[in-house]
């Protein structure tokens, strides 16, 4: 896809941003800044991927069209933005419940019925296919809505940046991050000590067991896709002023979330973050000393990697079978 | 009772052999009829479909498993052929056998490792080699000094109407030539169906652990399969290659193709005979009329969108697929004839 | 004649101790009956004869064979066929087609396979069902349906794991005069996992009892009832009947 490669380079030149005057300065000063903003990049692709991996731990069920409800959010974000023109971040107030309620329909009116119909089939590769639909569908379907323009949000926040030393850093990149931290942080509290969550963590565990402890078990899963895509809705939001929107703008995260998803553990939060923050980091370097196109590369061969040595990951707890 | 029943399945059978032959002519005199050759090239490109189709259907559908990113092994064959001709001068009819066998050693080497993951996992790993060959061949300008030209691609000479260098002066001969392999593919599905490795390949499938312990190794079975499969998909791709008379990464080894060649397979009926060309035949014109009359860059996802919302539909509540209406007509009481 | 020769077969589980230093032998013709208490390790001999899991030390000769390290697939062509815990056919395939699976290994082609499988049918009393599909059997017949599938495969040791788990007391009658039946007729030896008593005291020509891995007894099934390790393991230490 050409417009996955213009993307690319639109990241590039917002990484740029972090360091100019590239000639004047040292290597080791080089090296800091892809690290830097590495890090910074990373802790949004593991935003990214938070959702991803709740679905995925709570149903078993790998959502293929994570990138497409990025998209979805992204363009949720810049119509409220473009529309009242209100700070990218206050759009969250809008942008949550929206996710929501897109989470919990999708899962209880299209993903439940099919899981319902393959409770004794060994691999609910229904869903896969469905939400691999969906990809494609609302891909095309934003396409044929909005054109394939790529649209940027003006903000107050595009462009700026602050320095640190003889760095400099994006500003939207590093509230991005901060956002990431908070977010995880507030996920894990949430599925460690709130009653909903723990009956979310159950359920994920032992969907029998949970039943006979009088949860909903379908009634859960809806919740849980509905934080998923909460989650989604957050990293859409923060990526507004760092991003162009257009259709197939979730297509890039998408793969990196899967390798994230993969490499941090099925199901683990603080795995997310941490996954997302060593992919980040490998792109940022790889793009430093290789080239764009090679790091984009590099991602899926360090996925496939790591499906077939770990398929639990760093944290996972997969259960066979 | 038992004569009634057995002679309405005599019956039915009779009548559907009868309307398969009928097909049958009409594809073959569908030439006479329609000279117009943007009608003809959407005939071609619907039997492409079909014998895309049929042939990942040895994977996804006989065997069991779900391959997205099958269309790989039509962009090996295609790039194997072109270059072979480019370079050397060797006929893509032989280059197009040689891309074939490449493919499916390109497929054992992928298939050994990735069979061992389970459903959702080598998904996604297909998806990701199809992916990786692409991106590397776009970031492949030179290879020991052939040009391959990244992601600009490969302009096939033209030669004109030169039969040995399977090159045609009117869209009916590559009609012919498509129609000619998607028979043959068509009638080694069959012959796979009713053997050893179609039973033992369903029944890996089904249940692995219970077929492992009835004899059967299934992953020996699936790499079997695969590499059929993938032999076909080679030789469908050097025909591609030889229609269009250029060839790019993108428009050969890729994942959206290999999306659409899963969703028309399944949509039609997965692991059935005819399911996948009763699927061709139903959405590629669809999506090529679709094409004509809807242009604009809004609109060229509509065919994707046209696929993938049947196939939602499909999920929710035809999971057999569109053929199992012909087989509830036809087979009441059970269906295992025709799977 | 020594058909099966197990020799200090072990195998521990991550620190558990499943089966430790089994032994047995097994002649032709015989049925032999594995009892103990759940979780004992029973299953996992079975797993570990058929190739599922590597054993970590032992020796399993199958008529001169050693039998470690094979593939579960390749035990079958050796000659043993199995059941599981939880019977697993193919759901969405007909009776007919289930046993036909099994029935191809030992034949040239589908014809010969199908009518081989329709013998075996009639012999297992399933014959009326060859078409239905797999899921819609009741699990009585799913059980015997598994049976057959194995018998198929001609095997000159059949593993029953726990045939009679869940059925009537009709069924368990039935059941037993199936495998009454495969013994006499197919010629076969019969390993099988119990619990049922009434089974293990009806088929067997010897029994052995396994407690936390280890071989506690083996003897004849009417001196099995009265051994008191035997008592101890299963009823707990205060049902010993000094005599």
């Amino acid at each position: 896809m050409l417009v996955k490669n213009i993307f690319i380079i639109k990241v590039f030149f917002t990484n740029m941003l972090g360091f100019r005057c590239l000639k004047e300065r040292n290597d080791t000063m080089v090296f800091l800044d892809a690290l830097l903003n590495g890090v910074l990049m990373g802790g949004i692709y593991g935003l990214t991927a938070l959702g991803l991996t709740l679905i995925f731990g709570v149903m078993k069920v790998i959502n293929f069209a994570h990138g497409t409800h990025l998209m979805m959010m992204m363009y949720a974000a810049y119509w409220v933005v473009e529309l009242t023109g209100i700070d990218p971040y206050l759009s969250l107030i809008v942008v949550i419940p929206v996710a929501y309620l897109l989470g919990y329909f999708t899962q209880d009116l299209l993903v439940n019925p099919i899981l319902k119909k393959e409770a004794d089939v060994r691999e609910p590769v229904g869903v896969l296919l469905l939400t691999a639909g969906l990809w494609i569908f609302f891909n095309n379907f934003f396409l044929l809505l909005f054109g394939a323009n790529f649209r940027s949000a003006e903000t107050i926040y595009s462009g700026t940046t602050f320095s640190l030393g003889s760095i400099l850093v994006s500003k939207p990149l590093l509230y991005a991050f901060i956002i990431s931290l908070i977010s995880t942080y507030t996920l894990y509290r949430f599925l460690k000590t709130t009653r909903l969550g723990r009956a979310i963590r159950a359920t994920g565990q032992d969907r029998e067991a949970a039943r006979l402890m009088g949860i909903n078990v379908f009634r859960i899963y809806n919740i849980a896709f509905g934080v998923g895509i909460v989650a989604v809705g957050i990293a859409g939001t923060v990526l507004i002023p760092l991003f162009y929107v257009h259709p197939f703008a979730g297509d890039v995260f998408d793969i990196r979330a899967f390798v994230i998803v993969v490499l941090g553990g099925l199901g683990s939060v603080p795995g997310a973050l941490l996954g997302g923050i060593i992919v980040g980091v490998i792109e940022s370097l790889a793009g430093q000393y290789f080239s764009m196109t090679w790091a984009a590369a590099l991602i899926y061969i360090i996925f496939l990697i790591v499906l077939f040595i770990r398929p639990s990951g760093i944290f996972g707890f997969e259960k066979e079978g | 009772m038992i004569n009634s029943s057995s002679k309405k399945s005599v019956s039915a059978k009779s009548s559907l052999y009868i309307f398969g032959i009928l097909i049958l002519i009409i594809l073959l005199c569908i030439p006479i009829f329609i000279k117009s050759a943007n009608w003809l090239q959407i005939m071609i490109l619907i039997l492409w479909y079909a014998g895309l189709t049929l042939s990942w259907n040895f994977v996804g559908g006989f065997a069991g498993v779900l391959p997205l990113g099958h269309a790989a092994y039509a962009g090996v064959g295609a790039y194997v052929s072109t270059l072979l001709f480019i370079n050397s001068g060797l006929s893509p009819w032989i280059g197009m056998i040689i891309g074939g066998i490449v493919s499916a050693l390109i497929a054992l080497i992928i298939g050994i490792p990735t069979f061992k993951l389970h459903g959702a996992y080598y998904a996604l790993a297909s998806i990701a080699f199809v992916e990786s060959i692409r991106m590397v061949v776009e970031n492949t300008n030179e290879i020991f000094g052939i040009k391959v030209n990244g992601a600009r691609g490969l302009l096939i000479p033209l030669e004109g109407h030169a039969p040995i260098l399977f090159q045609f002066g009117g869209k009916v001969y590559y009609y012919y030539v498509i129609l000619f392999f998607v028979l043959l593919i068509l009638f080694i599905s069959y012959k796979i169906q009713k053997s050893k490795l179609g039973f033992y390949l369903v029944a890996g499938g089904e249940d692995q652990e219970a077929a492992e312990s009835l004899g059967v190794n299934v992953t020996y079975q699936k790499l079997i399969a695969l590499a059929i499969s993938a032999f076909f998909m080679g030789i469908l791709g050097t025909f591609y290659a030889q229609l269009i008379l250029y060839i790019y990464p993108l428009g050969i080894i890729s994942m959206v193709l290999s999306f659409e060649i899963a969703f028309i397979a399944i949509i039609g009926g997965r692991g059935t005979l005819f399911g996948p060309i009763l699927g061709s035949f139903i959405l590629v014109p669809l999506a090529e009329i679709s094409r004509m009359y809807l242009s604009g860059s809004r609109f060229l996802g509509i065919h994707l969108m046209l696929y993938s919302s049947i196939i939602i539909l499909v999920m929710l509540y035809m999971p057999g697929g569109l053929i199992s209406i012909f087989e509830r007509l036809f087979y009441p009481r059970g269906i295992d004839k025709l799977r | 004649m020594i058909l099966l020769s197990i020799q200090n077969l072990s195998k521990n589980f991550g620190g558990l101790q499943a089966v430790d230093k089994f032994n047995l032998e097994l002649n032709e013709g015989e049925i032999v009956s594995l009892i103990g208490p759940n979780g004992a390790g029973k299953t996992t001999i079975f797993n570990l004869l058929t190739g599922v899991y590597p054993a970590d030390e032992g020796e399993m000769l199958f008529q001169g064979t050693n039998l470690r390290n094979l593939k579960p697939y390749d035990v079958c062509k050796k000659g043993i066929g199995r059941t599981f815990q939880v019977v697993k056919p193919f759901l969405n395939r007909t009776v007919l087609y289930n046993v036909t699976v099994g029935a191809l290994l030992k034949s040239a082609n589908i014809t010969e396979a199908e009518c081989e499988a329709r013998d075996i049918l009639k012999f297992s009393g399933l014959i009326s069902k060859k078409s239905m599909l797999a899921k819609s059997l009741t699990i009585a017949d799913r059980k015997r349906l598994e049976i057959a599938r194995a018998l198929a495969t001609k095997p000159k040791l059949l593993l029953l794991d726990e045939t009679m788990a869940g059925l009537t007391p009709t069924e368990t009658e039935m059941a037993i005069n199936l495998i009454r039946k495969i013994s006499k007729e197919k010629n076969l030896t019969i390993f099988l996992i119990e619990h049922v008593m009434q089974v293990v005291m009806s088929l067997s020509d010897r029994v052995v009892v396994l407690n936390y891995g280890k071989k506690i007894a083996e003897d004849a099934p009417l001196n099995i009832s009265k051994d008191e390790k035997v008592i101890k393991a299963y009823l707990g230490e205060e049902y010993v009947v000094t005599t």
